[in-house]
């Protein structure tokens, strides 16, 4: 039981880092347009 | 002709202003690229962009290309001329004040949902414990508990702030929305959960809280995505202004922006552009597409001096000019546009209705909570229990689910529609829908295909057919005029120079040295009396050519039917449907067409008021009339329908008052549009027995103190979750036909942004 008290706070930390990154996934657009990518070329050039 | 376009006038200050939203030295603009047919022209573009632009965001589906660029680093002419060179074809959208903040407010309604989903899922990870009973360490309780505050917080203050923001706005203006329940709930469970926490002892409802949240927003996102949905589509179509002007100063003739353009100028059109202003033919007749403006789908011979309308195209082979007599803001295409722009922010219907009941609903619960409280105090409970049983019954009454079900449904089966092609612009025609019986559909352009094609051709003897038919070719090669469409597939090695064209007469051109004449019967033949077979088809468009002695050959023009007219008649007879056409052609052409499709019904040379007359016999004898259509004729028709269809090379007009919109040019949904309405009825229906039943149900127990708060959140969550699942069933019920997926599907993707 003693891990918990290092595994919830850090459970807590990582809830926090999925928000931030969702709220950055979906602030910077990447969610506008879910079907043009599937329709596109491939970008094959470096 | 593009190369002759002067692109540097979009350098200039004042058009950039009007076509690019600048901040911090950035300046965003919308191209549509008429050019970009396929995946490669795509990556074209976005390779002529990179470096010199920012933020490229191309869009395949409705052909345009957004980007930002530093004006102090990069002329937007440079770019622009660089995606004309590629062929592309690039048209500079007006800016639309408020686009990149619905953008913002879309993407940020996402990530609000977003981070509900994640608070929700993870406060009941840390909850539960005391789901079951279970008491862990007095050390880990408290550690959980402070986990579930530090993790909910986000989760109900920031993406719960829209409902704080709308029943704060409510409360200011004294009126009471679905929000101030709402509201008065996250803010009653967090206070006290927060209060439980510094004490160290009682529930906590963070859980609850979250969940609201989550349930809650997204049943308006779902609400608002169909929406903006349509309204993007609609804004494309009418989305054709020109934003310059060719205006002729002094002898010379200079670009400028509209702004610039006054009363009394005089303007230049070339060939294939669009008319700037509204004003005065001057000089010659000329031919112009109205359609935009008028829904007349053919070209419209204007004599001098005739007023013309800003949005029309001049279709004819000569430039025209004009003399401006309403600019900007007070041209009727401004107005139109105007009046789009207010549809968009109008509340649907059945937004309005539900704020219109909610405002009694609301009463009510915060009715039953405050006595629920006050009775709880009377059976001698203490204020904590008492604020347990209030709490319960906020919730429980709570209008989750009865908020879902509608809209859920709607969005659903229109999300289902909209893959195979067919657009709901106005939700509340899915519920109409259900109670057609009877279809009346327009003829040219609806039943049949929009084009011209040669029906029937003949010649004089002098030359054979084929080189008829090449000369002809060559001499409407390149026209913009709609009979020049019917000759369009024939290849033609032909070279046609010295053109020359007269509005409503014809076109004449040199071929190989010798003159030819292409025009309507009267002035090409001189009174030529045309064989029978060409006159069977008269009433139609009948085209001679001639050289410079004699006639040679003619054709006799018609429309074809849609190849899958006949198919969706017998489905939508299939499903109970009275069908009949109305057209405005001659009663021979009509006849033939209805026994092809096998119809019954049909009445020709019909005025657009006999049409209207008809309908209203109609509706008068207690039918129920959908009615589909393109062009002016039927735009009475289609407003005074029960339920309105049209398609899309058909008016933007038309369309805007249009219910259903067929994007795919194919009748082929409309069967499925009945299907999906019916189905999506009944889902309704049985959403809202289910989620009026639970609160009936639920709201006494809740009263009576029976049922804890986290209960009542478990329970509306629940029963949320059915309304849901069982609307989705619209979508996938009934496995269509795979030739509907012919249509690239234009899913609503989740932050709605098409």
């Amino acid at each position: 039981m003693q891990s918990l008290y290092l595994l919830i706070p850090l459970g807590v930390l990582v809830v926090f880092g999925a928000i931030g990154a969702l709220v950055w996934a979906v602030v910077s657009g990447q969610y506008d347009d879910l079907d043009e990518q599937a329709r596109r070329l491939p970008d094959d050039e470096p | 002709m593009s190369d002759a376009r002067n692109w540097a006038v979009y350098d200039r200050p004042d058009l950039r202003a009007a076509v690019a939203s600048c901040a911090h030295g950035v300046c965003e603009v919308l191209i549509a690229l008429d050019g970009m047919h396929c995946a490669g022209c795509a990556a074209r573009a976005e390779r002529l962009l990179a470096g010199a632009a920012q933020q490229v965001r191309v869009n395949l589906v409705a052909r345009t290309v957004g980007f930002g660029f530093r004006p102090e680093q990069i002329r937007l002419s440079t770019l622009l001329q660089r995606l004309d060179q590629a062929g592309l074809q690039p048209r500079v959208l007006a800016r639309q004040d408020g686009a990149q903040s619905a953008v913002t407010r879309r993407r940020l309604a996402l990530a609000r949902i977003g981070v509900a989903t994640i608070c929700a899922a993870q406060v009941m990870m840390l909850a539960w414990p005391s789901y079951f009973g279970v008491r862990p360490q007095p050390e880990i309780e408290r550690l959980l508990r402070w986990a579930q505050w530090l993790i909910a917080t986000p989760g109900v203050l920031w993406a719960g702030w829209p409902f704080f923001a709308g029943a704060a706005a409510a409360l200011r203006v004294r009126m009471l929305n679905m929000d101030v329940p709402v509201a008065l709930a996250l803010a009653g469970t967090y206070a006290a959960s927060v209060l439980h926490l510094l004490q160290g002892a009682g529930d906590l409802y963070f859980d609850t809280a979250t969940m609201l949240v989550w349930f809650l927003s997204i049943g308006r996102h779902l609400e608002g995505r169909t929406r903006a949905y349509a309204i993007k589509h609609l804004r494309l179509l009418a989305g054709r202004r020109t934003l310059t002007a060719q205006r002729v100063r002094g002898g010379t003739l200079e670009t400028v922006p509209l702004e610039a353009l006054t009363v009394g100028d005089e303007v230049v059109v070339a060939p294939g552009d669009t008319l700037p202003a509204d004003g005065a033919l001057l000089g010659e007749a000329a031919e112009l597409d109205e359609s935009l403006l008028t829904g007349e789908a053919g070209p419209v011979l204007q004599r001098p001096s005739a007023s013309l309308l800003a949005g029309s195209v001049n279709v004819g082979r000569a430039p025209l000019r004009l003399r401006v007599d309403h600019a900007g803001g007070d041209t009727r295409l401004a107005q139109i546009t105007r009046l789009l722009d207010r549809a968009q922010t109008q509340k649907p219907r059945l937004q309005q209705f539900t704020d219109r009941i909610a405002g009694h609903f609301i009463a009510g619960v915060l009715a039953f909570a405050a006595l629920g409280f006050a009775l709880a105090l009377r059976r001698g409970a203490g204020s904590a229990a008492a604020f347990d049983i209030a709490l319960a019954v906020l919730v429980a009454s709570c209008p989750c689910a009865l908020s879902l079900a509608v809209p859920a449904a709607l969005a659903a089966a229109t999300s289902r529609l909209a893959a195979s092609g067919l657009l709901v612009a106005d939700a509340t025609a899915l519920q109409r829908l259900t109670g057609i019986d009877t279809v009346l559909f327009d003829k040219t352009g609806t039943l049949t295909r929009p084009h011209m094609r040669i029906a029937r051709a003949g010649t004089f003897a002098a030359l054979t057919l084929d080189a008829c038919l090449e000369i002809a070719a060559a001499l409407e090669r390149g026209s913009r005029h709609p009979i020049a469409a019917a000759f369009a597939e024939i290849t033609s090695a032909r070279q046609a120079t010295a053109l020359d064209y007269t509005a409503g007469a014809g076109i004449s051109g040199e071929i190989d040295g010798r003159r030819y004449w292409l025009g309507a019967v009267e002035p090409a033949t001189g009174g030529l009396q045309l064989p029978v077979a060409a006159a069977v088809v008269a009433g139609q468009s009948t085209v001679v050519l001639s050289d410079a002695q004699d006639p040679l050959a003619w054709f006799a023009l018609d429309n074809e039917p849609r190849p899958e007219a006949r198919q969706v008649l017998g489905e939508l007879s299939r499903r109970g449907l009275a069908i009949e056409i109305l057209s405005g052609d001659a009663a021979g052409p009509v006849a033939t067409l209805a026994r092809r499709l096998g119809v019954g019904g049909y009445r020709a040379r019909q005025t657009p008021q006999q049409k209207l007359e008809r309908l209203q016999v109609q509706q008068r004898d207690g039918h129920r009339v959908l009615a589909v259509g393109d062009g002016v004729n039927d735009a009475p028709l289609l407003a005074a329908a029960d339920v309105s269809a049209a398609l899309p090379q058909g008016a933007a007009l038309t369309q805007a008052r249009a219910d259903l919109l067929l994007l795919g040019d194919t009748l082929e949904a409309l069967p499925q549009a009945i299907d999906v309405a019916r189905r999506t009825r009944r889902r309704i229906r049985e959403n809202l027995v289910w989620a009026a039943a639970y609160n009936l149900l639920v709201l006494p127990l809740a009263l009576a103190g029976e049922l804890a708060p986290w209960l009542a959140a478990a329970g509306m969550s629940l029963s949320s979750l059915l309304v849901v699942a069982n609307a989705l069933r619209v979508g996938d019920a009934g496995t269509p036909d795979p030739r509907h997926r012919r249509t690239p599907a234009p899913v609503i993707d989740m932050a709605g942004t098409r």
